[in-house]
């Protein structure tokens, strides 16, 4: 198949991605809490 | 405008033509035409999927929604990321592997024709009348600056548009789509520094955002919980971002046929999968910084006359109207006022140092009478303007972000930023006209064929399918000119209609196996019909739900409804015709 043969870009497996992209959302979250908390 | 920001914008627009035609060279068959031979590298991925997604009225619209309501618009894409995860789970792979045009083709693969058929049919309705209103936005400017008729302001900007899409297909698209952001981000980011430079002496980025603050529009994170508790007519909160936006952003991107189209094609698996990520990770800080421009000029209004309505062209229909002494009564009294205010917004300025002084605790006092004024004359022009006898528009959102361009930034910016509404209108049209026409030849045309269609007979029709919809969305946009809504809001409350319906048939192909094309279909046919009566009683105040839910509800619903027809169909049928049944489907 296709997707076996592709290797992963940066990191090992595309699970490690998928934290990432849930991590950096997380992250925003908070920071834009921060942030309304900070300026209101 | 000026001379200058003239020859700005028509170098540039002409620029992207050329570039689009320059860029048009590919197979004359489906492949090349639809999916650019699948060739495409992930960076060309991202830009094409960002270009798709961010249209005119997102730099029009979110800077204004901004001014007038804050931040929270921006949690509106939280459940994006998510949406990117699970679609390089499950949908990137199950496409590709079937080598497939367009979406809707899994769904025969899995389901049957009929729903096939109907996923891109609702499709078809659901992005050809959007289109029209992504067209009229743009079109609404340009008539707007040039006092040109509307009609053909509308068709003046279908036609350019027209060019490169209909001679260059996905790879013109892709190519131009990559130029438009480029020029995009210069001109936004050009526009984000005049804001702050345009600040009176002293007054600085972090002031102006303290500006901002205080008036609520830096209210990024809201919970929707009042003291009656869950708010589930508040469109725009953490929840209804997150679980709404998830299922809205999923059913976009996976099932629309414009951004299947984008991610298509890419070289490989990988590189779809890696175009997508990049886009969880860039759109909602890139949204966060287009809606801040929004609150810096909020912030520079305080510190000079602020209009009474943005729209112009509104305030002198009421002017020639039953309310024009009244008009001119209003505007002395909130000339004086602002005049008040600018003398309060220095004097205030100048005490920040010390919060706690009386002439401090003065100038708010003053400067809260001030703003409690301007709402309310605001308001009265937005009546006098909904008014059935002047048939005004009362919304002034969209005009906010412009009026602020066109009379603060200097000659030649004006230009870049409204060749930068015109680009970023193109992106989006031009990759919807692309994916309307795959989606008519492919899952209609060639498909209800009785004979083999010759592969440049196939690329002739998908051209003659771009143009005739691109016609056919020029038509929608004369209509889309009444909206008194923000057109952002439009577009999205029209998708919300569609997507989750769309969403829920094909979670039910990729995750419930047990369920058949029968179930799916009359579940969809059902669900669309309550989710279209629950909208209607929304609108009648009746039910009271913001329109993200309708995403969740629509996706849940189909899913649930089907797996229960498919349940008692079970029960109805004898245990050995079951399996008989069962065994067939799994092979």
């Amino acid at each position: 198949m296709e997707e076996e043969k592709e290797k992963v870009p940066l990191f090992k497996k595309w699970s490690y991605w998928y934290a990432l992209e849930i991590g950096f959302l997380l992250a925003l979250i908070i920071f834009f809490y921060l942030f309304t908390k900070h300026f209101s | 405008m000026s001379r200058l920001d003239w020859v700005v914008l028509i170098v540039t627009l002409l620029g992207i033509i050329t570039y689009g035609l320059l860029k048009s060279r590919t197979t004359k068959d489906l492949d090349g035409y639809f999916l650019c031979n699948r060739m495409v590298p992930w960076y060309i991925v991202l830009l094409s999927i960002m270009g798709t997604q961010a249209s005119a009225v997102t730099f029009l619209s979110a800077p204004g929604q901004a001014y007038t309501d804050g931040m929270r618009f921006v949690q509106y894409y939280f459940g994006l990321p998510l949406a990117m995860v699970l679609l390089c789970i499950t949908f990137v792979p199950a496409f590709r592997k079937l080598k497939i045009y367009t979406a809707y083709e899994f769904l025969e693969k899995r389901f049957d024709l009929k729903t096939r058929s109907l996923t891109s049919f609702l499709f078809l309705l659901q992005r050809g009348i959007s289109t029209g209103i992504s067209i009229s936005a743009p079109s609404i400017i340009l008539s707007s600056l040039l006092g040109w008729d509307l009609i053909w302001a509308n068709i003046f900007m279908g036609g350019l548009l027209i060019i490169y899409t209909v001679t260059g297909g996905a790879k013109a698209i892709a190519y131009t789509q990559q130029l438009q952001l480029i020029i995009i981000f210069a001109g936004m980011i050009m526009a984000g520094y005049m804001v702050v430079h345009l600040l009176p002496p002293g007054i600085g980025f972090i002031d102006a955002l303290h500006v901002g603050g205080k008036a609520g529009k830096l209210n990024v994170i809201t919970s929707g919980v009042n003291k009656d508790g869950f708010n589930w007519s508040d469109p725009y909160n953490m929840w209804s971002g997150v679980i709404g936006g998830f299922f809205l952003q999923l059913s976009y991107f996976g099932t629309d046929q414009s951004q299947v189209g984008r991610y298509l094609t890419a070289r490989s698996v990988s590189e779809s999968r890696l175009g997508l990520l990049l886009n969880g990770l860039i759109k909602i800080p890139m949204q966060f910084l287009i809606l801040l421009i929004g609150v810096l000029v909020f912030s520079f209004y305080q510190f000079v006359k602020e209009p009474v309505f943005f729209n112009q062209s509104q305030l002198s229909i009421l002017s020639h109207s039953k309310y024009k002494d009244s008009l001119s009564r209003l505007r002395e009294e909130y000339d004086a006022s602002q005049t008040l205010k600018i003398k309060e917004m220095h004097q205030l300025s100048q005490y920040s140092g010390n919060i706690e002084s009386p002439a401090n605790q003065q100038a708010r006092t003053a400067l809260s009478a001030i703003n409690d004024l301007k709402v309310k004359d605001r308001a009265t022009v937005r009546r006098w303007l909904g008014d059935s006898e002047v048939h005004g528009d009362a919304n002034d959102t969209n005009y906010i972000f412009l009026r602020f361009v066109m009379d603060y930034l200097p000659k030649g910016l004006i230009g870049l930023l409204i060749a930068v509404i015109f680009l970023a209108s193109w992106g989006s049209i031009a990759a919807a006209l692309n994916s309307l026409a795959s989606c008519t030849i492919v899952d209609f045309h060639k498909r209800f064929s009785a004979k083999t269609i010759p592969e440049k007979r196939e690329y002739n029709l998908s051209k003659g399918y771009s143009l005739l919809w691109g016609i056919f969305c020029i038509g929608v946009a004369q209509m889309a000119n009444h909206i008194g809504h923000s057109l952002i809001e439009a577009v999205n409350v029209l998708g919300s209609l569609f997507y989750g319906v769309i969403l829920g048939i094909f979670l039910v192909a990729f995750y419930v196996k047990r369920v058949g094309g029968a179930a799916v279909f009359i579940s969809a046919l059902i669900i669309e019909a309550g989710i279209i009566l629950l909208y209607v009683l929304s609108q009648y105040g009746i039910v009271h739900l913001a329109f993200l839910w309708l995403n969740a509800i629509g996706a849940l619903g189909v899913v649930v409804l089907s797996l229960l027809i498919s349940l008692s169909k079970e029960k109805r049928t004898p245990p050995e015709q079951s399996t008989q049944t069962s065994m067939q489907r799994s092979a």
